[in-house]
């Protein structure tokens, strides 16, 4: 392990303030990984996630190469941060990151990649080995001889063979941390009967605005949209394409709410993907104005933790950082350099005004974890 | 007047109101080519400042040849003769005539020195006048109010730190009426009068407090002069202390004064350190009184964890209002040193606040883009106004806009902000609508909790305690408000608001000042169905296609 020069500034910065147990490493970068180095470290500061892992490493230590995954490596990654002797230092998340290149060929080129689509890949994906997990140690539990293995989610637990019919999701420790419900309402006008559907997600992708705040992007997105013309939405009651408005809102908020600002815009004209330097604004405290009246944890109130950063002026030449809070004071994370910043320095990540500024670092992924206890899907 | 550019960018040159048409007349910025590295580091600020006449000088001590026989007094009465003067120590006068002080007088300020352009355009400034005075990177830059011209007559530039606040009182008696607080934390006194009748690019005359931050090195916030008081004024900082300072102490620190001509002063005498001891308690709300109270700053009082972003004194002096960091409007009884009442946004923190002129209620706008409206009768949230995109940097009270005669007879107050999302939005708030449904629901639902305390108080108990910080109020409880105009004003982020008896003034972040002149009484005025027909237009203009209603 490498001793940053950044590291023992932290140390000197902190002194006997530095949090105990804390660990703040870089993470070395290995050609264009700074995609996953700052996802990386908002997950690893997502305190829940990070406890899950830890908690799952001490449990699955024996792995074999064979029944290595994105999980096993993960967890493997955030334990070694965290039984680190030193305070701050860099680590090199090698096994990791070709891990996520075996896995997924969309990362293996050397290309710059984009840290939404890795957040959401790797979410996935250990959502994906958790329910086969669950699912296989279902299947052992419905095999031994006492039934009752007091799993969560079991249903008619038959003995020979896959579970028919109707199962019940596997509620994972991803979904019970990160997701959150939306509801679709479509009401159709000419009878005014309303359709409602409902549907998870793990994270928030939103449109942006010049000039806008995040909240306003986020009453953007559970705006009314009119479906006509080509659009029509047909109507089960009126048996025929009807004009209709439709729109989202959020019926249960996640523990931890992940806003993917949406900066890459695909231009026609240009052919090609452009990114939206807009300005907008995102408070350190939040409460969400767009759920539907009957949600549980309406008001519940968020904090703002961690921030993947953009840096750079298009899509295919840029940069991530992140910004994280730890014990109530901020850091800065760049590959491998880590460094104390003022909470105030996280408002000069908001965007430009002007089309072409100095100013390239926009704020594009915000982490908020939810102070309310209740904000858990079960 | 000279016409505004055509606007290439969209930015319409006019709104409609109810009361009829706005239109933009002028505009102030700084000089074009001046761009300081700075510039874009430090959001604008602005005000109006409006110099009162000078009464007709007094022949005894206007003679300036004589300075070296007047001896001691001269210096001090240099200072405090240059202000808008019921003193009247007029000895910078009409004639154009150059003021030397003798060699020996020492100065803390900038040079102490102050001469007239002597060129056949010279303007005088010894009447009165009124002057936009605004903020950009490095300077201070003054406009004439009521000139067509785009360029200021004059500009302050600072070495070393950034001016970031401005105060004007209009009421001053004499000396200085002009406060400047800096990012470095410290703060200067000064005439404006006497900053126009010099011709350099330096602050004159003035006094310095917090030298180099030695007392606090947090920046400055906010700087406010106190109402009714002989000379006092606040200056917040960033790391949540409020310091009062008293005008008179720190030029008597200079110079010895004929008590016989200053009789007022007399008590007041530079002697004492002004430290004070560490804040012990973050969170909690103290005051500290410095060991001399004939020194500068008098007290500090610490208001809250985390910076004072805003303030405002109602207009008696009595009440003075904070918002911060943390979240919340604080009301304190300033004369009793005492938290009367507050509450919590309903997220983020609260970035502005305004009195309206009969105390009775107080705006505040914050990261939450609402614009809330606060019953200092009542001790609570009154309203919410939705209609900002972004975060809401200035509200106020228009004090010159009046209903139209056949509107009902309950009170209804004209209000204003704007924002981050370049908007200035216009609101009416009739009172009898909002708060008597208000009164009914919240005396049904209310459960005020003490700030750290266990208790449970009712709303409309007038046994309140001191110092109940109300928490955040539930989004369906409160009233929402919609606002009855809403204008794109700038490209830039918004950044400050004022009303004018003439007219609205906008302020964007970069340093572009727009004065938008208020619909005209006579003959030109739209028909009372033109008003009609726009209000109604305007009142469904809306950002992002939501609509907005009352619940």
């Amino acid at each position: 392990m490498i001793m940053g020069a950044s590291g023992s500034k932290i140390e000197k910065a902190l002194g006997d303030q530095f949090p105990e147990g804390e660990h703040y490493f870089g993470l070395e970068n290995f050609g264009n990984t700074c995609y996953c180095n700052s996802v990386l470290q908002a997950l690893y500061f997502c305190l829940p996630f990070r406890d899950q892992l830890l908690d799952y490493y001490s449990q699955n230590k024996s792995v074999g190469e064979s029944e290595e995954n994105l999980l096993t490596c993960l967890a493997e990654l955030f334990t070694q941060i965290n039984s680190q002797k030193k305070k701050t230092g860099v680590i090199a998340p090698k096994r990791f990151v070709q891990r996520v290149k075996k896995q997924n060929e969309l990362f293996r080129s050397y290309m710059h990649q984009d840290a939404h689509e890795f957040l959401n890949f790797l979410l996935n994906e250990l959502v994906d080995i958790l329910e086969k997990e669950a699912k296989a140690s279902e299947a052992k539990a419905s095999k031994t001889v006492s039934g009752n293995q007091g799993q969560e989610k079991v249903s008619n637990g038959s003995i020979n063979g896959p579970v028919n019919g109707t199962t019940p999701p596997i509620v994972t420790w991803v979904h019970k941390i990160f997701q959150g419900t939306l509801t679709n309402e479509t009401k159709c006008l000419r009878c005014e009967t309303i359709t409602a559907r409902d549907e998870t997600f793990l994270d928030l992708s939103l449109d942006i605005e010049q000039n806008s705040s995040i909240t306003s992007c986020l009453r953007n997105f559970s705006s009314t949209e009119t479906l006509n013309a080509e659009d029509k939405f047909f109507c089960d009651k009126c048996c025929s394409l009807q004009e209709a408005q439709k729109r989202m809102k959020v019926k249960s908020a996640p523990r931890i709410l992940a806003l993917h600002l949406k900066r890459f815009k695909y231009i026609e004209q240009l052919g090609r993907y452009k990114k939206l330097s807009y300005r907008v604004v995102f408070p350190l405290e939040l409460k969400l104005c767009n759920t539907t009246d009957d949600a549980p944890n309406a008001e519940a109130e968020y904090s703002l933790f961690a921030v993947v950063v953009h840096v750079g002026s298009g899509p295919n030449h840029g940069h991530y950082v992140s910004l994280v809070k730890s014990h109530n004071h901020w850091l800065f994370f760049d590959d491998e350099n880590v460094e104390i910043i003022d909470e105030s320095v996280v408002q000069t990540f908001f965007g430009s005004t002007q089309e072409y500024s100095n100013n390239t670092d926009h704020g594009y992924i915000l982490f908020y974890e939810s102070s309310d206890p209740k904000a858990q899907t079960d | 007047m000279a016409a505004p550019n055509g606007q290439a960018s969209g930015v319409r040159t006019h709104f409609k109101t109810p009361e009829g048409r706005y239109k933009l007349s002028r505009e102030k910025t700084y000089p074009t080519g001046i761009l300081h590295y700075s510039h874009g580091k430090v959001v604008t600020q602005v005000l109006l400042a409006h110099l009162k006449d000078r009464p007709p000088a007094q022949t005894n001590a206007t003679s300036t040849s004589s300075s070296s026989s007047t001896g001691m007094r001269f210096p001090a009465v240099r200072l405090l003769g240059a202000g808008n003067g019921s003193r009247a120590l007029n000895f910078v006068g009409g004639n154009g005539f150059t003021s030397k002080l003798s060699s020996g007088v020492k100065s803390a300020a900038s040079g102490v020195t102050g001469t007239l352009s002597n060129g056949p355009t010279a303007v005088h400034f010894d009447g009165e006048g009124a002057y936009i005075m605004f903020n950009v990177g490095d300077a201070i830059f003054v406009s004439d109010y009521n000139s067509p011209d785009k360029d200021p007559i004059k500009s302050i530039h600072f070495t070393s730190s950034n001016p970031v606040s401005l105060a004007f009182d209009s009421e001053a008696k004499d000396g200085h009426d002009l406060l400047i607080g800096l990012s470095s934390g410290d703060v200067y006194s000064a005439s404006l009068r006497l900053q126009l009748q010099d011709s350099g690019k330096k602050l004159v005359g003035a006094a310095h407090y917090n030298k180099d931050g030695s007392l606090n090195s947090s920046r400055c916030t906010a700087v406010s002069w106190i109402p009714n008081s002989e000379g006092l004024f606040v200056v917040a900082h960033a790391d949540g202390n409020l310091y009062v300072y008293d005008k008179y102490v720190e030029i008597l620190e200079l110079f010895p004064v004929d008590w016989k001509l200053f009789p007022a002063f007399k008590t007041k005498d530079a002697s004492g350190d002004a430290s004070f001891p560490p804040v012990k308690e973050q969170a909690q709300f103290s005051v500290v009184h410095a060991k001399s109270s004939k020194s500068n700053p008098i007290s500090r009082w610490h208001i809250c964890q985390g910076s004072i972003n805003g303030l405002s004194f109602s207009m008696d002096g009595m009440y003075l209002a904070t918002v911060g960091r943390d979240g919340y409007l604080r009301i304190f009884d300033y004369a009793k040193e005492q938290l009367v009442c507050g509450s919590k946004s309903y997220f983020g923190a609260v970035l502005c606040c305004a009195f309206s002129l009969d105390g009775k209620y107080i705006l505040t706008g914050g990261e939450d883009d609402l614009v809330q409206v606060w019953s200092m009768e009542d001790r609570a949230v009154v309203a919410w106004g939705e209609g900002h995109g972004s975060w809401v940097s200035g509200v106020a009270f228009d004090p010159f806009w009046a209903p139209p005669s056949d509107s009902a007879e309950s009170i209804t107050y004209r209000f204003g902000s704007v924002g981050q999302d370049t908007q200035l939005l216009l609101w009416d708030l009739a009172m009898d609508e909002v708060v008597m449904p208000l009164r009914r629901l919240t005396s049904l639902n209310a459960s005020p909790s003490r700030v750290g305390g266990t208790g449970q108080a009712s709303a409309w108990d007038s046994t309140h305690g001191p110092g109940v910080l109300l928490s955040s109020p539930l989004r369906k409880e409160v009233p929402k408000l919609a606002p009855v105009m809403a204008h794109r004003v700038d490209l830039e982020p918004l950044s400050g608001l004022i009303f004018s008896k003439e007219s609205i003034l906008t302020a964007c972040h970069e340093g572009h000042i727009k004065v938008w002149d208020r619909p005209s009484q006579g003959g030109s005025s739209p028909s009372s169905s033109e008003i009609l027909v726009g209000s109604i237009k305007d009142r469904q203009v809306s950002k992002n296609g939501t609509s907005y209603h009352k619940p």
